[in-house]
Parts: C-alpha cells; sequence; structure tokens
C-alpha cells in the first residue's frame, strides 16, 4: 500500500490523494463487509466434506435446533454491540430467568401452576433488570461492562436463592410439549427463537428506533445533534437485551426442564464471537440482525465441526477466544476519537 | 436589496477573560450569498457556532425574520429555519442516504411504529433532486463517494430548513469545497445559486478567496474576532481583501523581539522530502539551534501534519527525518523524546493536560528519568523540580499539588511548557502555543520562548495567529494545500509584513 | 463552584475509611466475638490472598483498563500450585511469579499492541486460564500430598500471633506501594488513565506502561494462587470463581475510579478488609451466604457510582 502510495505522490495534488485515501478506506471497508459471508461459505464447505450427511434435512433441522437460543440472545447482544458497548448480564439473567420460570410453573418443589403468566412475568422483569442497567449505565456514567458485569452477578446470586441448592424440575406438561413438538419436523423451540429473531431485525431495519442506535453507534455526538434521545435510546436497548436474555433463559428451562443458575453459563461469549464473526464491531456502529445471523449460523457450523473433530469443550472456548481477538483487530477503528477502555 | 432575513447586533463570545468575538454586525438578506473570510481563528468558526445553535452569544442579539432568535440546540435552529453544513460530515456511515436525511424525523412516515422505507425513499428521491443528486437513496452512505456525500449532507440540511421556511431558510456552508474537486465546485455554484435564487439567505466560509469572489454578493471580513471590513463583492479584489484579513501587526515589543536570537549554524533538525499521502508532498526544511522557525498554514494545509510526523504520532509516507545529522524514524512520541524531540500540543485539554494529575506530576512526567535517587524517583526532587518552575514561570496556583485541572488556561499552558523545558529535549514544538490564553500569560509564554533559543533549544512554532507567528519567528515557511508555497527570513529588522505572507496561504 | 463544600466526590475519598469502621462497629455491637483473636487471626488468613489479588488488579484499573479473568488466574495458578509444589518445594513462589507475570504480559500485550479494550481482551483469555486450570484438574481438588503438608505449614501458622501469610500481604502492599509512588512506570500508570492521549505526546512509551500494569497484576494474580494454594493444601481449580468480583468491588469500594487516574493501592487493601470483613459478618449473624454475591454485586454498583464523575465533561461512556 505504502509503495503504491509513494508512486502517486507525484501525479496526485494533495487534495486529489485525500480522496484517494477516503476510496481505499471504502474499499477496505467493503472487503470486510463480504468476509463473513465467505467464512460462512467456506465452514458450509468444510461441514460438508467432512460429514457425510451434511446436507441432509436432519442436519439441517439439527444444525437450526443448535442455533437456537445463540440466535434469541444473539437478538438484544447486537443491539448492545451496535452501541458500542457490551451486556455481561446475560448469563445472570438467563439463569435467573430459568429458575424462575421453574419456579413459577408446575414444578417438583412447590404447588405454583402460574403456566404462561409465569412466562411473561420472568420476562418482564427480564426487561426491567435490563432497564435498570441502562440507567445505572447512562445516569450514572458507569462504563457498561462494570454495570452488567455487576448485575450478572447479582442476578446469578438471586437466581440461586430461588432453589436453594437443589435444582427444580420441571413438571409442567407446557413445557414437556414445547420441548418436544415439532412442526414440520422443526422444533417448537427453534421456531420459538426465528420469531424472536424476525422480531428483533424488524425493530432494527423498520422503525426510528432501530436506526437511532445505528447513529449513535456510529457517531453520538452526531445522532444527538439530529435530536436523537440518546439516554432513552439507550435503556431501551438494554431492556431489549434483558428481554432476549430471559426469553433465551425460559428457552433453556424448557430445553433442560431444569431450573437452575448454570442455564446461562457459557452462553453469552459464543455469542459474542458470533456477532464479531459476522462483521459486528465491539466499537460500535456495525453489524445488524442479518449479521449476527450469520454470524451464529458460521459459528454453529463451526462449533459443530470442532465437536466432530474430537475437540474439548474447553479448547473450544479458547479458540473462541483467540477468533474473537483476531476479528476484532481486523474490525476495530485505531483512528476513532472515543477510547473504548 | 431585498428583506433583511437575519441579523446580529454587537454579539459577542467570551470563554473566561477571554474574549474570541467582539461586536458583530451582520445582515443577511434574502437571496444574498455571504462570504466569509479571515485567518484561523479570527472568529468565523465561533459566530457560525452561535448561529446554529452550538453554542450561545455572551453578549449582543440576533434576530431572526424581525424577531429575537435564540437557538438551544442544532436541532432547534433547524426548526425555526437554520441549518447548518459541518465541514466534519456528520452522515452516519451504516445508514442509507434517505435514513440519514430523515434521521430523527422518521415519525411522519411511521405507522404503528414501522418506517415505510419505500415512503420515505421516495420522498428523499424529491430531496436529492433538488439538489440535482439522481443518486438513489437506499445506498448507505459508506457506498457512495465524497463529493456526493457532501451534496447529501446539504440534500439534508436544505431539505429540513426548508420544511419550515421556504424561501427565507438561512444556511451555512463551512468550507463545502475542500474536498471537491474543480468540476464539483462548479457543481456546487449551482446549487448556491438555486438555493439563493428561491430567496433563502446562505453564508459560505472558504478558505480560496478565488471563491469567495466568484460566488457571494457581499464578503464579511473577520480578524480576530472583530468584523474588519464589510463591502459588496463587485468592489473587492484580492489586494483589499488580504489587506483586511491581516489587520494591524502588533509590535515588536509585544513578541520580545529584542531577545530574538541569531541561530547558530549547528543544524538540530533536519527534513527531507518528507510527505504524508493525502495531507502534505515534499516538504523539506533545516532548522539550526537558537532558531525559531515558523509554520504558517490555514487550518488543513498540512502544518499540523508535518510536526506530527516529527513526534512519532503519523507515520510519514516518503521521506527522511535527520536529528543531529542521524537519520531517525519515530513509531511513538517517546522515541521522539529519548532522541530530543518533544511538542507543546495544540489541544490543551485533550492532548496536554493531564487533568486530574498534579501540578508536579504534570511538570515532571516527561523527565522523570533525571529525577530519581537509588533507581527510585525522588519526592523531593519532583517536589523542588515543580517548585522551580512555579517561581521560574510565574504559575499561579495552590502549590505543586494541586490539580492541574484547577488551573487557569494561561496557567495550565505555563505547566506544559515547564514540561517541555525540563524534558531536556532539544527540539520543541509549540503548536498553537497562545491558544485560549489571556493577554498577560501570553507576554509570560512570548519571554519562554526567547529564554528556550537563548539557552539553545531548537523551536518550530505553529502559530495560533499569523502575527504571533512570524513575531516569533526567525525564519517562516508558508504551506498552501499541502505544499510549500513560500518561505520568509525575519529578521528583528525585517520581519516580512502579514500581507505579503498571506498571499502564499490562500 | 467553591461554595458547595460537599460533594459525592468528597464522600469517595473517605469512603473506604468510614466504610470499614462503620463494619467493625456494628458487626462487634451484634456479636462482640466479632473482634476476638481468633476471628481475627481468621479475617487475616482470609484477606491475605484476596489483597494480593486486587492490588495487583487496581493498577489495570488505574490505567483505566479492567481484567475480567483474574479470578481464573487465581485457579489456573493455584492448580499449578497445588499440583507442583510437592515437586518444586517452596520454590514454587518464585516460579509462580514468573509464571504470572509472563500471563500477565500475553493480557497487556494483546491490549496495548493490538488496542482492543481490555474487558474484550480478558473475557477472552480467562477461558484460557480456565482450560489451563480444568485441564490440570479434570475431576475437582486434588490434595496436596500428606507428606508434604508440613513443609507448607509454615504459611498459615503464626509468628507473635499474626498469620504468616498476612505477612506477605502487608510486604506485597508495600512493594507495590513503592511501585506505585517511586518508580516512572508506576507514576506512569496512572497518567495514562487520566489521559492516555496527553501522556503518550508528554513522551510517555504508552504501550509499556500499560503492558507493566498486566504483568504487575499477572505476577500479584499468580502469587495470590500460590497462597490459596499453601492456605487450602490443595489445588483448586474454581477457587477463582467468585474472587473477580470480590476484587474488583474491593478496589471500588477503596475509592478508585473505575475510568482511571485515581486511587491507591492502599486504598484498595482496606477495601478487601471491609469487604471481607461484611461477608465473614455476615456468615457468622447466620445470614445465607447465597446473598453474597448480591450483597457484593450491589456494594460495587454503588461504590462505583460515587466514584464516577457524574457532571464532568461530555465523555462518552460506553
Amino acid at each position: 500500500m505504502n509503495n503504491k502510495r509513494r508512486g502517486l505522490l507525484e501525479t496526485l495534488t494533495v487534495g486529489q490523494q485525500f480522496v484517494a485515501r477516503a476510496e481505499d478506506n471504502a474499499r477496505m471497508d467493503k472487503i470486510r463487509r463480504y468476509a463473513p459471508l465467505i467464512l460462512l461459505v467456506i465452514m458450509t464447505a468444510i461441514g460438508g466434506i467432512s460429514q457425510k450427511n451434511f446436507f441432509s434435512w436432519a442436519n439441517i433441522v439439527n444444525i437450526m435446533f443448535q442455533m437456537s437460543i445463540p440466535l434469541v440472545i444473539s437478538v438484544g447482544l447486537s443491539y448492545v454491540l451496535l452501541l458500542g458497548s457490551i451486556d455481561l448480564s446475560i448469563e445472570g439473567n438467563m439463569g435467573f430467568a430459568g429458575s424462575l420460570v421453574a419456579f413459577l410453573v408446575i414444578n417438583n418443589s412447590n404447588s405454583n401452576n402460574f403456566g404462561i403468566f409465569g412466562i411473561i412475568v420472568v420476562i418482564l422483569i427480564g426487561v426491567a433488570v435490563g432497564a435498570l442497567v441502562g440507567f445505572l449505565h447512562t445516569k450514572a456514567k458507569i462504563a457498561s461492562f462494570i454495570v452488567t458485569y455487576a448485575m450478572g452477578c447479582i442476578m446469578t446470586g438471586a437466581a440461586i436463592l430461588i432453589y436453594r441448592g437443589t435444582p427444580i424440575q420441571v413438571k409442567d406438561p407446557m413445557f414437556v410439549t414445547i420441548s418436544q413438538g415439532r412442526l414440520f419436523g422443526i422444533p417448537y423451540i427453534t421456531l420459538i427463537s426465528f420469531a424472536v429473531f424476525i422480531i428483533g431485525a424488524i425493530i432494527m431495519n423498520y422503525t426510528a428506533f432501530g436506526r437511532a442506535v445505528f447513529a449513535i453507534g456510529d457517531n453520538e455526538a452526531a445522532a444527538a445533534s439530529t435530536g436523537i434521545n440518546i439516554t432513552r435510546t439507550k435503556i431501551k436497548v438494554f431492556a431489549l437485551c434483558g428481554c432476549t436474555a430471559a426469553i433465551a433463559g425460559v428457552l433453556q428451562c424448557m430445553r433442560l426442564k431444569l431450573g437452575q443458575s448454570d442455564l446461562g453459563l457459557n452462553q453469552m461469549f459464543p455469542v459474542v464471537t458470533a456477532i464479531v464473526l459476522g462483521g459486528g464491531s465491539v466499537s460500535g456502529g456495525k453489524g445488524g440482525a442479518l449479521q449476527s445471523f450469520v454470524g451464529v449460523l458460521i459459528y454453529t457450523e463451526l462449533a459443530n465441526w470442532l465437536t466432530l473433530m474430537g475437540v474439548d469443550t474447553n479448547v473450544k472456548k479458547v479458540i473462541q477466544g483467540i477468533i474473537i481477538i483476531i476479528a476484532v483487530t481486523l474490525t476495530v477503528e485505531h483512528n476513532r476519537k472515543t477510547v473504548v477502555k | 436589496m431585498n428583506e433583511v432575513l437575519f441579523e446580529t447586533k454587537g454579539v459577542g463570545k467570551t470563554y473566561g477573560s477571554n474574549t474570541v468575538l467582539h461586536d458583530i454586525d451582520m445582515q443577511i438578506h434574502s437571496g444574498e450569498v455571504i462570504g466569509l473570510i479571515g485567518e484561523n481563528g479570527a472568529g468565523k468558526s465561533t459566530l457560525m457556532k452561535m448561529i446554529s445553535g452550538v453554542d450561545t452569544p455572551s453578549m449582543g442579539e440576533m434576530f431572526y425574520m424581525g424577531k429575537p432568535y435564540v437557538a438551544t440546540s442544532i436541532i432547534n435552529a433547524n426548526h425555526q429555519g437554520i441549518g447548518m453544513v459541518f465541514q466534519e460530515q456528520s452522515l452516519v456511515a451504516n445508514l442509507t442516504i434517505s435514513q440519514n436525511i430523515y434521521l430523527g424525523r422518521e415519525k411522519k412516515y411511521s405507522k404503528a411504529g414501522l418506517v415505510n422505507w419505500a415512503k420515505m425513499n421516495k420522498d428523499a428521491k424529491k430531496a436529492l433532486e433538488r439538489v440535482d443528486l439522481s443518486v438513489d437513496p437506499g445506498k448507505k452512505v459508506r457506498d457512495i463517494d465524497m463529493a456526493t456525500r457532501e451534496m447529501v449532507e446539504i440534500a439534508k440540511v436544505l431539505d429540513v430548513v426548508t420544511e419550515v421556511a421556504d424561501g427565507h431558510a438561512i444556511i451555512l456552508l463551512d468550507e463545502p469545497t475542500t474536498v471537491l474537486s474543480d468540476d464539483e465546485i462548479q457543481q456546487m455554484y449551482v446549487q448556491i445559486q438555486k438555493m439563493k435564487e428561491a430567496g433563502n439567505g446562505i453564508v459560505f466560509i472558504s478558505h480560496h478567496l478565488d471563491e469567495i469572489l466568484a460566488i457571494t454578493d457581499t464578503i464579511y471580513v473577520f480578524k480576530d474576532g472583530e468584523e474588519t471590513a464589510v463591502f459588496p463583492t463587485a468592489e473587492a479584489n484580492l489586494d483589499v481583501l488580504y489587506e483586511k484579513m491581516v489587520g494591524r501587526s502588533t509590535t515588536g515589543e509585544f513578541y520580545v523581539e529584542n531577545k530574538q536570537t541569531v541561530h547558530s549554524d549547528k543544524i538540530a533538525l533536519e527534513v527531507e522530502d518528507l510527505s504524508l499521502f493525502g495531507t502534505f508532498n515534499h516538504v523539506s526544511f533545516k532548522l539550526h539551534e537558537g532558531e525559531v522557525l515558523g509554520l504558517a498554514g490555514l487550518d488543513g494545509s498540512g502544518t499540523e501534519e508535518v510536526c506530527a510526523c516529527l513526534v512519532g504520532q503519523a507515520a510519514p509516507t516518503a521521506g527522511k527525518i535527520f536529528v543531529d545529522g542521524q537519520e531517525m524514524k519515530f513509531t511513538n512520541s517517546y522515541q521522539a523524546r529519548r532522541n530530543g524531540i518533544l511538542s507543546v500540543p495544540k489541544d490543551r485539554r485533550d492532548e496536554g493536560m493531564i487533568g486530574i494529575l498534579s501540578i508536579e506530576d504534570n511538570i515532571t512526567i516527561s523527565s522523570w528519568e533525571h529525577l530519581k535517587s537509588n533507581g527510585l524517583l525522588s519526592g523531593k526532587k519532583i517536589r523542588s523540580t515543580a517548585e522551580k518552575w512555579i517561581k521560574e514561570a510565574a504559575i499561579k496556583c495552590t502549590g505543586p499539588k494541586a490539580r492541574i485541572a484547577q488551573l487557569s488556561g494561561g496557567n495550565a499552558q505555563k505547566v506544559i511548557f515547564a514540561r517541555a523545558l525540563e524534558s531536556n529535549c532539544k527540539v520543541l514544538i509549540l503548536n498553537h502555543p497562545t491558544r485560549g490564553v489571556d493577554v498577560g500569560a501570553k507576554q509570560e509564554i512570548y519571554r519562554l520562548v526567547r529564554e528556550m533559543t537563548e539557552a539553545g533549544h531548537a523551536i518550530i512554532v505553529i502559530g495560533d495567529t499569523l502575527d504571533e507567528c512570524l513575531g516569533l519567528a526567525s525564519n517562516v515557511i508558508i504551506f498552501r494545500d499541502g505544499l510549500i508555497s513560500g518561505s520568509f527570513d525575519c529578521p528583528v529588522s525585517g520581519k516580512p509584513s502579514q500581507q505579503e505572507v498571506v498571499h502564499f496561504m490562500m | 463552584m467553591k461554595s458547595k463544600k460537599f460533594s459525592l466526590s468528597d464522600l469517595s475519598q473517605y469512603m473506604v475509611i468510614i466504610s470499614v469502621v462503620l463494619v467493625f462497629l456494628v458487626f462487634t455491637v451484634l456479636n462482640p466475638s466479632f473482634v476476638s483473636a481468633y476471628s481475627l487471626q481468621n479475617l487475616m488468613v482470609e484477606i491475605s490472598p484476596l489483597i494480593l489479588l486486587a492490588c495487583g488488579l487496581s493498577f489495570i484499573i488505574f490505567t483505566g483498563g479492567i481484567d475480567l479473568g483474574a479470578g481464573a488466574m487465581v485457579s489456573a495458578t493455584c492448580v499449578i500450585s497445588g499440583l507442583y509444589v510437592s515437586q518444586f518445594g517452596n520454590g514454587i513462589i518464585p516460579i509462580m511469579l514468573v509464571i504470572g507475570a509472563v500471563l500477565g504480559l500475553l493480557n497487556g500485550c494483546i491490549v496495548a499492541k493490538l488496542k482492543i479494550p481490555s474487558f474484550i481482551v480478558t473475557l477472552c483469555t480467562q477461558n484460557l486460564w480456565a482450560f489451563i486450570a480444568l485441564t490440570l484438574c479434570p475431576n475437582g481438588s486434588v490434595a496436596v500430598d500428606l507428606s508434604f503438608r508440613k513443609e507448607i505449614g509454615w504459611m498459615t501458622s503464626k509468628l507473635a500471633g499474626i498469620p504468616i501469610i498476612f505477612f506477605f500481604a502487608l510486604v506485597s502492599i508495600a512493594v507495590l506501594f513503592i511501585f506505585q509512588q517511586y518508580t516512572s512506570s508506576g507514576r506512569a500508570i496512572f497518567a495514562v488513565g487520566a489521559n492516555i492521549r496527553a501522556t503518550r505526546l508528554a513522551g510517555i512509551d504508552t504501550d509499556k506502561v500499560q503492558i507493566m500494569a498486566f504483568v504487575v497484576s499477572g505476577a500479584c494474580s499468580a502469587l495470590a494462587g500460590a497462597l490459596y494454594a499453601y492456605k487450602q493444601k490443595s489445588a483448586v481449580p474454581t477457587i477463582g470463581d467468585a474472587l473477580t468480583l470480590s476484587a474488583i468491588a474491593s478496589i471500588a469500594l477503596g475509592g478508585t475510579s473505575m475510568a482511571g487516574g485515581r486511587g491507591s493501592v492502599l486504598r484498595t487493601a482496606i477495601g478487601v478488609v471491609t469487604i471481607t470483613a461484611i461477608t465473614s459478618g455476615l456468615n457468622m449473624m447466620g445470614i445465607d451466604p447465597l446473598w453474597k454475591n448480591i450483597i457484593i454485586g450491589v456494594i460495587l454498583i454503588v461504590a462505583v457510582y460515587l466514584n464516577s464523575d457524574t457532571k464532568g465533561r461530555d465523555i462518552i461512556v460506553k
């Protein structure tokens, strides 16, 4: 690049060089944008080669099922990362939501039977916790990673308090139906997660709120100057993330028919990996619902393949970490003025 | 002349004890294009900020359509019919053109919370057509070139203000031609002409006087926060404009010129054919011990980036830097300092002061290596060094332990100077050394500069004003559009006039 | 500006002293045996490794960064110490210092050279530490060989009634305090946290300073891991799980700003005493230990809020 530019020093005026530089950047940006798709093709090819019936309907359904819960988490987390913030409370929220919903529906430890209302209450609590996080983050000006970290610890503690040692077993027939039912061979849980994703994508792409999130992540000062209410938008984003974390917790509880804080364990990190793989940036402004979907798909195929190769879970996490660091290095914008510490 | 749309009466702005804009009277008529010219820091941007709602005036009044005008924010000004196209583009790259144009105004297109993009795109298309742009409004901003972005920005502002004030809106254009090619500039003229014919009032800022002469009807000249001349463009020519822009020079006494040293023959720093792609090209100069070399040029002419390369903040595309005859490549300011180059940065608050630390830490941070005893930092030495400088530079403070953030601008700047002097660096780069500093502290700083050269330091100055640059420098290099356009010797007896110099700047 | 004599930031200055006194007062009134020699000795043993961890971590926070993997690093190093102490004897302590420094170096280089936010980096690298811990100890804790217990017993034995492990903590605090106050790297750490741009332009090698903070923190975490191994006489792969929270909360309670630039290891040490006293006091009162995380989490949020500069200029907080 530098050699080419050295050559151009003679032929272009400074102004033309300036424009050329901006266009070079735009070109690099374009390459970065298509990288996730290329990655998806590569991962699918690897899957097809290493697995005999990779393209069978059964395997496709299986992949869709595996990506269900990460997909739900990614819906909310995408918004948060678009802002350039992070939500480390997702795991705590999920554990709490799963534990509380198990406590509220028919179970082995008490006589509660709130059914669908239990689920609604749990999701509303998720929204409230997210809103509280957003409130503390924006009003008290505490960095999101610290507020959400503390909140995550609180929620995990609260989850354990619900069942005190012995995880609750869910006996509710509704849960059994949902976790085992299928429509056209696709599990209900997958259908629900795709529905959540579609709603999230619509909100992101077809509402003023969704556009405002992009604007804030790209350039907060400019967004403020167009009259966007930054504080309110951010609180909404964290509330939304709390909401999807709670839904993910409930789905996880349905899947395992068990209520315990571990439901959320190790759920967030893969999704951060996935979103970054899909082209989301930790410094905000980049990515989107579709990109996150692609990311989750790449990640699921990757995880699948690693399992097939007999890679240990802990090694998998290390690999995820390396992926994030590489992907972030390639996408982080070094010349931005706001420094994320 | 048509009716007066907008008027300022005696408007001014002070920051603390520092007056940056004083007693401005301006009238913007319907269908008039006003050209606003002046050096850096003349107050053009300050006035624009107050009209566009970014800042509020400290004195005077503004009237819009005959009524008193107060704008609390950009958006508030927009709603009244006044909009500004900012120098640094404010578009969101990840959104489409139409989403950018209607950002924050989506209500009109929402039904049950969902936005009808198709309808918005249709309106956006109309808004773009007004500036003769045929680009697809559904395209994302990151996919269009710089010139188109500029036009989109104008279309956006035009759409916002004409929504409420069609035919009597005020549009402020702050250097809109910087990223445009000649053809694109002609396009811009056509658009300005159209806005004008619709009856709007336009303020056009540019560093290129030929543009000002080509498109404006009336020219306002600013100098040091004051309005030095107003005349119809038809009566203006380059010489008159130059003369009005530079105004009166300050006496040599103010810059302590009697202490200006004649530099030695020893070369402290040599720059050979230095280029930074897209910023400046082919810059060469020699800096001697005891010399003050002034770099003169308008914002964006490349002076500051040359200095950034010298302290390792930017990597030059081509060229060489020699310190004491040795070729050097710096990848960071630490290496630059270890090889004897340190800068006093321009943006004092963000790049100079380490706000929540004490004055003593701020003074000694660049020289901790020399303040040790038995391998550990000596609190006593740090303290006495700080006290020495507080006395020597007459820094008004409660003591070396006080936080630097509590000091006034001038005193904080003196702390940063003390840091540079204590660092033992031979070459010091003073980037706008007196920005936002009151007159008394300015003199103190000039005195320090003279003491530096007397002690054999070699100094590069980017002056806050041209007057200052010439007053301090013993040699001056002038930059225009990233190239060296001229140079002058500035001995005490025969300093060039500002008029001679400004000729090479614009 | 001067008219307002008392502000939140003043309160945060004294918060740590007020809270430690308050905590001891309240618990002593509720249960006089709280200040008995026995329970104080216990407290000293309890706080020592955490002091090391939190004081080391403080340096990262002074730079404005964070290490979310500090606890996991303690787990990994506790496991290594516990498993290999029988081979290297007490030489394991200097070995752990070196290992910790190397682990910290890895974190620091990624943060400083690749310019990735530290919370992301440490979120990733903590998996590496967990991987080390769980690979070496896949089936839970492993006790140090009985024959070897005596050789590591000295750490928890007492000298003049004070546990030796506590002296360890005191010496570490002293060393870290000297580093913080009387070395150019130590002072520069605060400058980096206060304004990294200005510090860089003042000719400080900010990359080196950031890396140094991570190295010091890594060494301290590893030492804390070794102390836990000595204290528990086992390699415990889960020992660090809850420690990151306690350490960060102690630092925040000490009055150190999470935005960087302000604080002291002495304050952190007192913060650790307070946090530990609160949890052990609640324990003595028979409050369910399940509440611990919730209480510390709330303390963390409140303390960070009091330390944060809410009316400062328009900094964009992410």
